[in-house]
């Protein structure tokens, strides 16, 4: 699947010393990696884990365009630091679809930075993953965003946690934190957001939520003929889409649509 | 086409329909008038298969076969479709996507091939225009910020692309406004034939200038209390229920 998602992207592997121009790159990340992204440049990167624990450290230098595909479909244990300097973007999704612990932190390091997350995490069976998200504000007038949504079904444990921390100097800041999820059967899913604020100009807002399936929905799609089975499935897909795909990188939407019916088919 | 005999249904340990009877034959249309609270949505609910309630008692065939023996999708391939009084909203899916799936899983159990993406888009194109429905809503979640009047006639796109052979239609009339009222039963005429039959479930005679009755019945507590012709829409309209209400505590 990740090798679908590599062609698609016509991805080159990281240089050396991990300094990528424009255009898209694969980090297929076991193991500790340092990248760069320069000044002004534009780049996308898809990062895919393998069966291990990995750190990634990324640099997203003055004005430059980060955008970040994160899969995850082994057992793995990933970190990933982005850190913005002024004027910088990193627009980031992430799907997560396998017993892991992710962690992304974000720094906007230099003034109007900007972070946008859009994550998911669909877990079956007896598959526990934890994805924690920490958005750091230490400049002023910077904005994020971070959406995760979760589905648990089975016995699968899941838990996110998310913390917004706005440094005392980091006035205007601009911060939207949204933790949605639903449990079927069994499932457990935790959610921890937190905020930590010590400026005085900000305006952040935060939400969480845990629910089960729609009965109406469902009795609405089955009354149209749809079997029990693809109404729960269109109804999850349909939950978890716009996150991932409307910041995901144009042109793999199918494979991740791919790579998350996989997943659903085991609901 | 549909034979109700002695229906029963409860909801908890609540009677709502306490014997039904009701014959509906192909080409006709039948009106389903009464009070609040008579019991007309959840008959609704319990043709359409709605697990809520517990059919205690009586028959339904529809087709010839035992329709309380088959589950909500299976009645809907079948040809029954029910419109909602208050249809759903899902975020996230397409109207164009949950269609496609719709129509192909009711192709699928009559045993023919899925239609492909340029034969769909066409019948797309076509049964949008039988209720005016902007073309642009098919590509928005289903229901999803549609108005009131978007929604009741999204409900007819969808009997139109399903082409049931029995149309149950829940108030579909309430909440409209002139305009939509009058789209939304043009729509519902233009689908009648000589081979499919139409249950509308309406509080107004409105409604019926348009999709006009061969039978209109009137459901009190349970039961189906009386049954004339569309003169007794009219009637009813006038006069309200007492007259009818209180022959029948007479009995």
């Amino acid at each position: 699947m990740t090798e679908r998602l590599k062609e698609l992207l016509a991805t080159r592997a990281l240089p050396h010393d991990g300094i990528i121009g424009a255009g898209s790159w694969c980090a297929e990340v076991c193991g500790d990696s340092d990248i760069t992204v320069r000044e002004g440049v534009a780049a996308q990167l898809l990062i895919v884990d393998g069966d291990c624990t990995a750190e990634v450290n990324i640099d997203v230098e003055r004005g430059g365009e980060l955008r970040i595909l994160h899969v995850v479909s082994h057992r793995s244990a990933v970190n990933v630091a982005v850190a913005m300097a002024e004027g910088a973007k990193c627009i980031m999704s992430q799907l997560v679809v396998s017993p892991s612990d992710t962690r992304v932190v974000a720094s906007l390091m230099g003034r109007d930075a900007q972070f946008d997350f859009g994550g998911a995490f669909v877990l079956t069976d007896d598959d526990a993953a934890s994805v924690a998200v920490d958005v750091n504000h230490i400049s002023s007038d910077c904005v994020s965003r971070t959406v995760v949504k979760g589905v648990a079904s089975g016995e699968s444990h899941g838990s996110f946690s998310g913390l917004v921390y706005v440094a005392p100097d980091a006035q205007r800041t601009n911060s939207e934190q949204l933790s949605r999820n639903i449990t079927i059967g069994n499932a457990h899913i935790e959610t921890l957001p937190q905020l930590e604020i010590y400026a005085d100009d900000v305006k952040c807002s935060h939400g969480a939520t845990v629910g089960q399936m729609d009965a109406d929905a469902i009795l609405y799609m089955r009354q149209r003929g749809l079997s029990l089975t693809t109404a729960k499935r269109l109804q999850i897909e349909g939950f978890v889409d716009d996150v991932v795909l409307h910041l995901s990188i144009a042109g793999v939407e199918d494979v991740l649509m791919e790579l998350m019916a996989e997943k659903l088919n085991r609901l | 086409m549909l034979k109700v005999e002695n229906l029963h249904a409860t909801v908890g340990d609540k009677e709502i329909l306490k014997g039904i009877n009701l014959e509906v034959k192909a080409g006709e249309v039948h009106a389903i008038m009464g009070p609040n609270g008579s019991g007309k949505s959840t008959l609704a609910s319990v043709l359409a298969g709605n697990e809520k309630f517990t059919v205690t008692e009586g028959k339904v065939e529809f087709e010839g076969e035992n329709l309380l023996e088959l589950p909500i999708e299976e009645r809907s391939r079948k040809g029954l479709f029910l419109g909602f009084q208050y249809p759903v909203e899902i975020p996230g899916v397409t109207m164009a996507n949950f269609m496609k799936i719709a129509v192909n899983e009711q192709r699928k159990s009559r045993g023919l091939e899925p239609l492909t993406a340029a034969e769909y888009l066409k019948m797309m194109r076509e049964k949008s225009a039988i209720v005016e429905l902007d073309a642009k809503l098919t590509s928005r979640a289903v229901n999803e910020g549609f108005s009131g009047g978007e929604k009741k006639k999204n409900e007819i796109f969808q009997m139109a692309m399903l082409d049931p052979k029995l149309a149950i239609l829940d108030e579909t009339d309430s909440g409209l406004d002139i305009d939509a009222l009058r789209i939304v039963a043009t729509g519902v005429t233009r689908l009648k034939r000589e081979d499919n039959a139409t249950v509308v479930i309406t509080h107004y005679q409105r409604l019926l200038d348009y999709i006009v009755p061969d039978y209109v019945h009137v459901l009190y507590k349970g039961r189906i209390i009386y049954t004339g012709d569309k003169t007794l829409a009219l009637k009813l309209e006038k006069e309200g229920y007492d007259w009818l209400i209180n022959d029948y505590k007479e009995e």
